[in-house]
């Protein structure tokens, strides 16, 4: 097989990645450069669920949302489409029609990526779970009813010929191709396969998977030739496997989560505005990050100042402290895996310093935003890196207040990014007034790397793209 | 099994049956006292072994606390003298370089809280730095406290036992605390220390503090300062459980499972039960051995001493035991042996006697015949030699010579014939015999004879039929009717009665006659004894014969003037079915 990387579209992640590889080398030793070949381990403690397409709410999950599959559009830090699977588009009807190419690409199984492959990749992305998809459906003509399903018709989505997609809005928006980055909307071929970078070679287990590089990989073939993910208790089985990332501290990538905590407002004692509000100012956020976040940052907002920049002077959840005896009662905190045990006893510290009974209980990540309790702590991430697409997320988490979704609305349709912003602006501190999210900081992915492991990145939306990733010899 | 037998084996069971009660009463109750005692002794070692153990885990557990205690003391002290202190908490003040001091060690549990009890440094609750303390003193007892301590995704309490000292830092006052946690770990360690299970209890919060999983944690065990000891059902199973204040509020509860206990003592019962009734099988086994050598020879010597008196004189007892037993059936043996030789001696001189009185009776018998016999031959003799004795005298005297000469010859002849019969009296050829009917037909012959006797009869209705010789039955009332008719030659009642007996059929003959003396009643049936003249005297003697051939008896009922009874007894062997029955039962 030929090697070459001709004519690939490489973008500043490259650079990107060699920087941050060479940022996180532990050995001062100059790295050479990229290469071919190499084996990354990636051990993780929880299985991978599936392989199909899906909003990911595990680590597991992220990891192998960007590995194994492709969407048709990634989106930059202002969610602006860039392009993935479909190479380029062009608009129309005055920004109401939205024609994708797309690009040369096949699936792990060999048959090419087709606009009608995208076609079907969407129609059951508009009736999952996803939140983007929720959006998406609301902006295309017919796209409710069919995300209802009480049509089969969406005459807003449609597959000309094999190299072009046709979206039909309602309207014209800021961001419509947005949702098409959501890992839900990842493409896959009539016999399920994906067109991601890697290709898995055993049946998805509790042990883990293996996938190697994949040639026909839209941006070209990865660096590395293997992946394999090992989940914790196989590697001792293995005799020992020395994995070149492993889950539970971070290390790669800015922090990108919001550690949240999530008030149930339709709970005692947090049914009273006044005890989430209390609930809310208690956590000292600067403690929190020195002392029990390692490479966290306090978070006064719900998101992260790159998706959206916050306004100058936040309106409300100022750290402070408050009366201890102002709560009283029994507070059940479900607490998801991945968040840090330190931090989540300082918060639980300070909640019982309000007078509560606290009884934190873990939950899986996967299942710790579902779960039942007066409150929930987990360490969120944006399905799509796209602020509003990101707030609408939130919205759903905070009970779908109809002032935010008005707003958001409104947002979406604006399409003046300064207009867009402030209305943006106005949904988060709207979202933040009600105090059933409490954002507290925000939280680097709980991945680390060995040293002369190059080019791994994490993602906006905490997914790791490995594809142009290098391990020295 | 005859009677005799029966009383053998009935005096012999009974004096086996005396000698194994004797036993089972001298080896039952010290058997008894024996299992009783073992398995009191035992379950009071163990009992009192189990209390111990748990007295000792008490008594330990105090002293394990107030080591702790001490460490604690000391630790605290030093840590609130030396500079280390100053340099934990200027540490906060730079991210993470609290791991300095976690990684000291000594206390397990450390903290410094400020003048306005504000954790300023905890290495057991880093969460709570900064934020008011949350430690809670146990009531009375301000040495044990109930500390936060960051556990999983929060914080849980545990009990520790604290020490602290005063300090300053920054210029201010504060107060370094530490000790150790009295947690489930702990109780876990000293409850398999132990071998009980052991925990703490608040009494004034009421919790308790014990390891995972132990019954004591949900236990509401009623122990007061003046009660800290019992048995308890916890959780299904029952405890032995004992108490002891580690402070007024504070106690240490040690507690071991009875069933435990009752398995040890329950196997020391069965095993001495089982010992118990293996002595008490071995005695009883010893019982019968003994009591059967014991009663076995005594038998023996009761059985032959039965013989003995039944007239065997020749069987022995083989009894060669060396014992007093042994001498007794020596000493019998002995006896029966004299009693034999006696015996042997006396019929000797009886068949001597016998002999006598026989010839006696001959010679007096034959005399009688042989003197007229021999008068008349000398009569004769002294005719013929006379001389003018005319012919026709002579004849007349040899006439009446030789008839007296026949006659005395005729009576010796009959003599003789009696004497023959007696000697060769006839078996009794048994068949159904109507006793009734003999009597009938030989009171007929007798009442031409009777003279001025009357004979009177009252023959029983429904007599059975009994298995007899008639002719020899005939023959015996023959000779009785005659003897009475013959005692009564002036006249007098003879009475002839039948009737069916308990044992059989009598026949009763009773005469008006002078009666017996006490003499010849008891030599009425010797042969040859005689009280008339003429009489041969075996007359009665044939008849006992009769009677003792057919198995029954003879009785005789006498006493001068009063007349005399026999009674005839023909035993019911004798008795036979009725001829109907009999013909029935020959088909």
């Amino acid at each position: 097989m030929t090697r070459g990387r001709a004519g690939r579209a490489r973008p500043v992640w490259l650079a990107a990645a060699v920087v941050l590889g060479l940022a996180t080398a532990r050995v001062a030793r100059p790295a050479l450069g990229p290469r071919y070949g190499g084996e990354l381990r990636v051990a993780l403690a929880d299985p991978p669920a599936t392989l199909d397409p899906a909003v990911p709410h595990s680590l597991t999950q992220r990891l192998l949302s960007r590995l194994v599959h492709a969407t048709l559009v990634d989106v930059d830090e202002e969610g602006r489409p860039r392009p993935a699977l479909a190479q380029a588009w062009a608009t129309a009807a005055e920004g109401r029609e939205w024609t994708l190419r797309m690009a040369p690409a096949s699936f792990h199984d060999g048959a090419p990526v087709s606009a009608a492959d995208a076609l079907r990749a969407l129609r059951r992305f508009l009736r999952s779970d996803s939140v983007a998809a929720g959006r998406l459906s609301r902006g295309l003509d017919g796209g409710e009813a069919f995300r209802r399903g009480t049509t089969d018709a969406l005459p807003g989505l449609g597959a000309p010929d094999e190299n072009r997609l046709v979206l039909r809005f309602r309207r014209a928006g800021a961001l419509p191709l947005a949702p098409l980055s959501s890992p839900a909307a990842a493409v896959v071929s009539a016999r399920g396969s994906g067109a991601g970078p890697f290709a898995p070679t055993t049946p998805l287990s509790p042990r883990g998977l293996s996938a190697t590089a994949f040639g026909g990989h839209v941006a070209g073939r990865p660096f590395l030739d293997v992946v394999r993910l090992a989940v914790v208790p196989a590697l001792a089985a293995e005799g020992g496997l020395r994995a070149d990332v492993t889950a539970g501290a971070p290390g790669l990538g800015p922090a990108g989560g919001l550690l949240l905590l999530l008030l149930d407002p339709a709970a005692a004692p947090f049914h009273d505005p006044r005890a989430r509000r209390l609930a809310a100012a208690t956590v000292d956020r600067g403690e929190l990050r020195r002392h029990f976040l390692s490479g966290g940052e306090p978070a006064e907002v719900l998101l992260a100042p790159w998706l959206l920049p916050p306004a100058p002077k936040p309106s409300a959840g100022g750290p402070g402290r408050s009366d201890p005896t102002a709560l009283r009662g029994r507070l059940v905190l479900r607490v998801a895996s991945d968040v840090p045990p330190s931090a989540s006893q300082r918060i639980v510290a300070h909640l019982a310093a309000l007078g509560l009974d606290v009884q934190a209980s873990p939950a899986p990540a996967a299942a710790a935003l579902g779960a039942t309790g007066q409150a929930r702590l987990v360490v969120w991430y944006p399905e799509v890196a796209e602020a509003g697409l990101a707030l609408e997320e939130l919205a759903e988490l905070a009970g779908s207040p109809a002032e935010v979704h008005a707003v958001l609305d409104a947002a979406d349709a604006e399409r003046d990014a300064d207009r867009r912003r402030a209305d943006l602006l106005r949904a988060e501190e709207a979202l933040r007034d009600a105090h059933v999210l409490v954002p507290l900081a925000r939280v680097p992915l709980a991945l680390s790397s060995r040293p002369g492991v190059h080019g791994l990145r994490v993602t906006a939306s905490g997914t790791l793209a490995a594809e142009d990733a290098w391990i020295e010899p | 099994m005859n009677g005799a037998s029966r009383e053998s084996g009935h005096h012999g069971h009974g004096l086996r049956g005396r000698l194994l009660a004797a036993f089972v009463l001298v080896a039952v109750p010290p058997l008894l006292l024996f299992a009783v005692f073992v398995v009191a002794l035992v379950t009071a070692r163990l009992e009192r072994s189990a209390r111990q153990r748990v007295e000792q885990g008490l008594d330990a557990s105090r002293r394990r606390v107030a080591v702790l205690r001490a460490q604690a003391e000391e630790a605290v002290g030093a840590i609130a003298r030396e500079p280390a202190l100053t340099r934990w908490l200027a540490a906060e003040a730079v991210p993470n370089a609290a791991a300095d001091a976690a990684e000291r060690p000594g206390l397990p549990l450390v903290e410094v809280i400020d003048g306005s009890r504000r954790v300023l440094w905890s290495r057991h609750w880093r969460a709570g730095i900064g934020l008011p303390d949350r430690d809670r003193e146990v009531p009375g007892s301000p040495e044990f406290r109930w500390v936060t301590v960051g556990e999983g995704y929060g914080s849980a309490e545990r009990l520790a036992v604290m020490a602290s000292a005063a300090t300053t830092w920054a210029g201010a006052p504060v107060v370094v605390r530490g000790g150790f946690p009295l947690d489930g770990d702990l109780m876990a360690e000293w409850s398999d220390l132990m071998g009980a299970e052991v925990a703490l209890r608040d009494t004034a919060r009421g919790r308790w503090v014990a390891r995972p999983g132990s019954p004591l944690a949900a236990a509401d065990l009623p122990f007061t300062p003046a009660w800290h000891e019992g048995t308890s059902d916890l959780g299904g199973t029952l405890y032995r459980w004992s108490a002891a204040p580690l402070a007024p509020s504070v106690w240490v509860v040690a507690a071991m499972p009875h069933t435990l206990l009752s398995e040890v003592t329950g196997g020391v019962r069965w095993l001495t039960v089982a010992v118990a009734a293996l002595a008490l099988l071995a005695a009883l086994g010893t019982a019968l051995l003994l009591s059967g050598r014991i009663a076995g020879p005594v038998r023996a010597l009761a059985q032959r001493a039965r013989g003995v008196g039944a007239g065997d004189l020749e069987g022995s007892v083989a009894l060669e035991a060396p014992d007093e037993v042994g001498d007794l059936a020596r000493a019998f043996a002995a006896m029966t042996e004299e009693l034999r030789v006696s015996r042997e001696r006396l019929m000797q001189a009886e068949r001597v006697a016998a002999w006598r009185e026989m010839a006696r009776r001959l010679a007096h018998e034959l005399k009688n015949p042989i003197f007229p016999i021999q008068l008349s031959i000398e009569t004769l003799r002294r005719a013929l030699g006379q001389d003018g004795e005319d012919a026709a005298r002579f004849q007349a005297l040899f006439r009446e010579s030789s008839d007296t000469i026949l006659e005395e010859l005729g009576a010796l002849r009959a003599i003789v014939e009696e004497f023959s019969q007696f000697a060769r009296m006839p078996p009794p050829r048994l068949g159904p015999t109507d006793l009734n009917e003999v009597v009938e037909r030989v009171l007929s012959l007798y009442h031409a004879r009777a003279g001025s006797a009357r004979i009177e009869t009252a023959l029983g209705a429904r007599l059975p039929t009994v298995a007899a010789d008639r002719d020899l039955i005939a023959r015996a009332l023959g000779n009785l009717v005659a003897n009475a008719l013959e005692a009564m030659p002036e006249g007098g009642t003879l009475a002839v009665r039948t009737q069916a007996v308990p044992e059989g059929v009598a026949l009763e003959v009773s005469d008006t006659g002078p009666g017996l003396t006490e003499e010849q009643r008891t030599r009425l049936f010797t042969p040859y004894y005689t009280t008339k003249k003429g009489g041969t005297g075996l007359g009665l003697a044939i008849v006992q014969g009769i009677v003792s051939d057919h198995g029954g008896r003879i009785e005789v009922a006498s006493a001068p003037g009063t007349g005399t009874t026999f009674t005839l007894v023909l035993p019911r062997g004798a008795i036979i079915p009725s001829v109907e029955t009999r013909s029935h039962a020959d088909q």
